[in-house]
């Protein structure tokens, strides 16, 4: 398809029908190209991902830096907005203005918003799913939604790209097949209601986009699910949420045209590579913020560099806790066009990490983000020439299977942060920052900081009082409530 | 003692000097670039402002901050600040840096259980890791030259203000006087890094007066006020600041450390004080603290949970400016939303604290210029306190001491 053609196919559709066109036609289970364009926003060539916003921000990032990410689209979770419900209707909902999701938030005009029901990854809820609500996690608590309420949501918050709402039992290890019944007949129903509820959207008002959920179970499990789908709805949607990347395979041909964003986490750029090579064009990808609470600055390019010397496998990041670095004025990638490495090095975001100032955390934010762009962009290249197959070959001899493990300390754990896993272990992260040693007495200028790891990462006053997330819950009593089965219903 | 002649790396122009009380505005011009005096500078304790990046410290309108000489000697360290050539290469930072030990001198008060002072200088453990340290003179300097600060200050014995032991205190206010002396000789750059002195005496006039001519006769490019902001009270306080001044020479710029509450900027500046420090402004953001000239608000109360105006109507920084004025639109409502459970929150509120403070000392200093600082003084009080019978008396107390009657309109 040509780029004139396109263009005027774009000015024809209502103004916030989004447009997805393949630039590289493409059968099943391979990597595709393709062009995500709403109008009034960024257009977004895929493959590519979207930031993982948290409350509305991208970790770390105050917004007036929003523009240092390089990002076009954002992913953003409806239960960081509705601790208040249901005892009281939640402020954003007060919010008297058109756009009202992104006026609050404060993000730019031509930021496309992704709207889902869950963080992204879904801590399990302590309620279970019913026929006609989800349980979700707030700042506050567990709490549910209805179907109902969140096509209200949708319509009033005005996103870009709603995903609708998916029954899956999220924490539970085995799902039996009555169970996996429901899922495909409850997220049927819920994808029948949001585009109903939709349709009843004024014309003059602006109406979302919708993308509907391919649930993590086998095709013919969920076959009622993806025929009615077909028969009905597939002119209604505009997009699918994919669970499980492996369905990618059995996806009808019918729904091959629509963009597919992945709710499949991948845990590394080889397993983004795995499901791009199968299709998948769009990605949240938490380990981005999550390597940068670690302190690990991602450090890799697709395709692989030219020069290279020796045969090792190269990291995938790199430990900015680590002391090597304390005097090195390098740029964390050499080359990276990012906000931290044009302005400042390695020393000073080492002594940040180690003093504890937030800082650190944000410029390493900015330089994950710009080499996640980068990656996408020689993905799209790769794609592109051809090339993409043994370019991935290559990528996975080059560089180590896993990112680093983390050795420091995060930054205080935020609201959110703590797992599910994290059950039965203590809630409280960060450990008490005080210690007292016997110790020669050291001349005071010159001095190092005390190689000893475990008094390395501790802090001065200023962290002894400070942040605190989730100051009305208690995460290990939540946790005990955890209830995974749910065929009460 | 005869005068000792001092080379100094800065100049100090008067530009207007009220006509009712002692506040003077000037323009002081430092080695990276000048900056607007009356002045509050904001404290990046680690070379780090409470995860602003340096730029978004520079569009705040901030060309002075201050760095803690003793958090950098521990982290990065002296050889480090050596190898990258110092503290504006480490942090990216183009414009002026003063360097203090001021708060580690109370946090050493807060913990003297910790610290010993002796002549040689301070003993203590460190608050990082309990380490047994030693703080000289010229270490002190030395680092402080390893540093590269613009304006860098002395070693001083400091002690509770509030330390009803009068031979303690002139003790400290003697041995400040003699290390002044050793650090001006360990200081290797003073052709440009200024080397300021530091008045101490506690709240006692006379040591202050007779430590006054002491520093005063050392010649030092500047003059700082010490050993206050301990918790001794206002009226004790501005006694202090206002004969100090009155004692010290118009052409050098006078530093108050540790100040920063608007009301204390606002009545030093009217006792003839023309820069200050303080950690709070920008402390306070991180528990949803905001500054207002109607009073600090805190973000967290839940009053504020659907409060769609902006931090403070009118401010001009970017969290506050609208959309159409070029700014984010960032309301109260959003900064309950995520205070305290995304740092972005912190960071906007920071953001927001040190543009009202640089924004306050540029009234101030616009007022002083323009001769009307007594009418700006009764209208920032009339502004905080809805009644003139909620004026802190000791406000009311210092600025009738210079002439102005916040009772009178
Ligand atoms: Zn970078
Ligand atoms: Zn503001």
């Amino acid at each position: 398809m040509t780029e004139a053609l396109s263009a005027s196919k774009l000015a024809d559709l209502p103004p916030e029908m989004l447009d997805f066109t393949l630039l590289k036609p493409a059968g099943a289970l391979v990597p595709r190209l393709g062009r995500l364009s709403i109008p009034g926003r960024r257009t977004l060539l895929t493959p590519d991902f979207l930031g993982n916003t948290s409350r509305g921000a991208i970790p770390h990032i105050s917004q007036d830096n929003f523009g240092k990410t390089g990002l076009d689209g954002v992913y953003i979770a409806l239960e960081d907005f509705i601790e208040k419900h249901p005892q009281k209707t939640p402020p954003i909902f007060k919010l008297d203005t058109p756009d009202p999701l992104r006026r609050f938030t404060a993000l730019p005009k031509d930021t496309i918003f992704v709207l889902g029901a869950r963080r992204q990854p879904p801590i399990p809820s302590a309620n279970a799913n019913t026929n006609s609500e989800i349980g979700i996690l707030t700042s506050v608590g567990f709490q549910v939604i209805s179907s109902e309420y969140y096509a209200a949501a949708a319509r009033k918050l005005q996103p870009d790209i709603v995903v609708g709402l998916a029954d899956i039992p999220f924490g539970q290890p085995t799902v039996g097949l009555k169970r996996k019944d429901k899922m495909s007949d409850r997220t049927e129903t819920w994808t029948r209601d949001i585009i109903a509820k939709r349709s009843t959207i004024d014309k003059s008002e602006p109406r979302f986009n919708i993308f509907a959920p391919i649930l993590p179970i086998a095709k013919e499990v969920q076959s009622w699910y993806l025929e009615h789908l077909l028969d009905d709805m597939v002119d209604k949607i505009s997009g699918v949420a994919i669970y499980d990347s492996h369905l990618l395979d059995e996806l009808p041909e019918e729904l091959q045209h629509l963009p597919r964003l992945s709710f499949d986490n991948p845990s590394s750029p080889h397993e983004l590579l795995r499901q791009v090579g199968l299709g998948m064009d769009l990605f949240t990808v938490p380990f981005v913020t999550d390597a940068t609470d670690a302190g690990i600055a991602l450090d890799f390019t697709f395709p692989v560099p030219q020069k290279t010397n020796g045969t090792e496998r190269r990291s995938l990041g790199m430990d900015m806790w680590k002391s090597e670095h304390t005097e090195s004025v390098t740029p964390l990638t050499d080359g990276c066009k990012c906000y931290a490495c044009s302005k400042h090095h390695r020393a000073y975001i080492q002594h940040l990490l180690s003093a504890k100032e937030m800082l650190g955390w944000v410029l390493i934010q900015f330089h994950n983000h710009e080499i996640l762009d980068a990656f996408f962009a020689g993905v799209r290249n790769s794609i592109d020439k051809g090339t993409f197959e043994q370019d991935v070959a290559t990528f996975e001899a080059f560089y180590e299977p896993k990112l680093p493990e983390k050795t420091g300390q995060g930054p205080r754990v935020r609201g959110y942060q703590f797992k599910a896993q994290d059950h039965g272990k203590s809630t409280k992260r960060n450990p008490k920052a005080y210690k007292s040693l016997q110790v020669p007495l050291n001349a005071f200028h010159g001095q190092q900081p005390n190689p000893n790891p475990d008094v390395r990462d501790v802090i001065d006053d200023d962290a002894l009082v400070g942040l605190v997330g989730m100051e009305h819950v208690d995460p290990t009593e939540q946790l005990e409530g955890l209830k995974i089965e749910d065929d009460r219903s | 003692m005869a005068p000792v002649s001092m080379p100094s790396a800065l100049r100090y122009e008067l530009l207007a000097k009220c006509s009712v009380t002692k506040a003077r505005a000037a323009t002081l011009h430092l080695p990276h670039g000048p900056v607007p005096l009356p002045i509050f500078m904001p404290v990046a304790t680690q070379a780090s402002l409470k995860g602003l990046t340096p730029e978004q410290l520079e569009e705040a309108g901030c060309r002075l901050c201050l760095n803690n000489t003793y958090h950098l000697g521990l982290k990065p360290g002296q050889a480090t600040l050596d190898a990258i050539g110092g503290a504006h290469k480490f942090q990216s930072w183009p414009h002026n840096i003063l360097t203090a030990d001021a708060d580690v001198s109370f946090q050493m008060v807060s913990l003297l259980k910790l610290a010993k002072v002796t002549e040689e200088g301070v003993r203590f453990l460190s608050p990082h890791d309990g380490t047994p340290m030693l703080l000289t003179p010229e270490h002190s300097i030395s680092l402080q030259n390893s540093i590269g600060s613009d304006i860098i200050m002395q070693l001083d014995d400091v002690i509770a203000t509030t330390s009803p032991d009068l031979a303690r205190m002139t003790e400290a206010m003697e041995r400040s006087v003699r290390w002044l002396d050793r650090c001006i000789k360990a200081h290797k750059y003073p052709e440009r890094q200024n080397l300021f002195c530091i008045i101490q005496g506690g709240l006692d006039l006379d040591l202050r007066r007779r430590c006054t001519a002491e520093m005063v006769a050392r010649d030092t490019p500047g003059i700082a006020i010490g050993g206050l902001s301990g918790g001794e009270a206002k009226d004790a306080y501005c006694k202090v600041v206002d004969t100090c001044t009155g004692l010290l020479p118009e052409k050098k710029p006078r530093y108050v450390m540790g100040v920063g509450y608007p009301e204390d900027l606002v009545v030093s500046v009217a006792l003839g004080a023309d820069m200050f420090d303080c950690v709070w402004p920008t402390r306070t953001a991180r528990f949803g603290n905001a500054i207002t000239a109607r009073g600090v608000l805190n973000l967290r109360n839940a009053a504020y949970a659907e409060d769609f105006s902006p931090i403070e109507e009118g401010c001009q920084c970017v969290c506050c400016r609208s959309l159409d004025e070029g700014g984010l639109g960032i309301t109260r409502a959003y900064i309950y939303h995520v205070t305290a459970k995304e740092t972005a929150g912190a960071h906007l509120l920071t953001i927001h604290n040190v543009q009202y403070q640089l924004n306050l000392m540029k009234q101030v200093r616009q007022a002083i210029i323009d001769d009307r600082y007594p009418t700006f003084l009764k209208d920032f009080f009339a502004k905080l306190y809805d009644d003139k019978s909620k004026y802190p008396q000791w406000a009311v107390d210092a600025l009738k001491g210079v002439g102005v009657d916040l009772l009178v309109d």
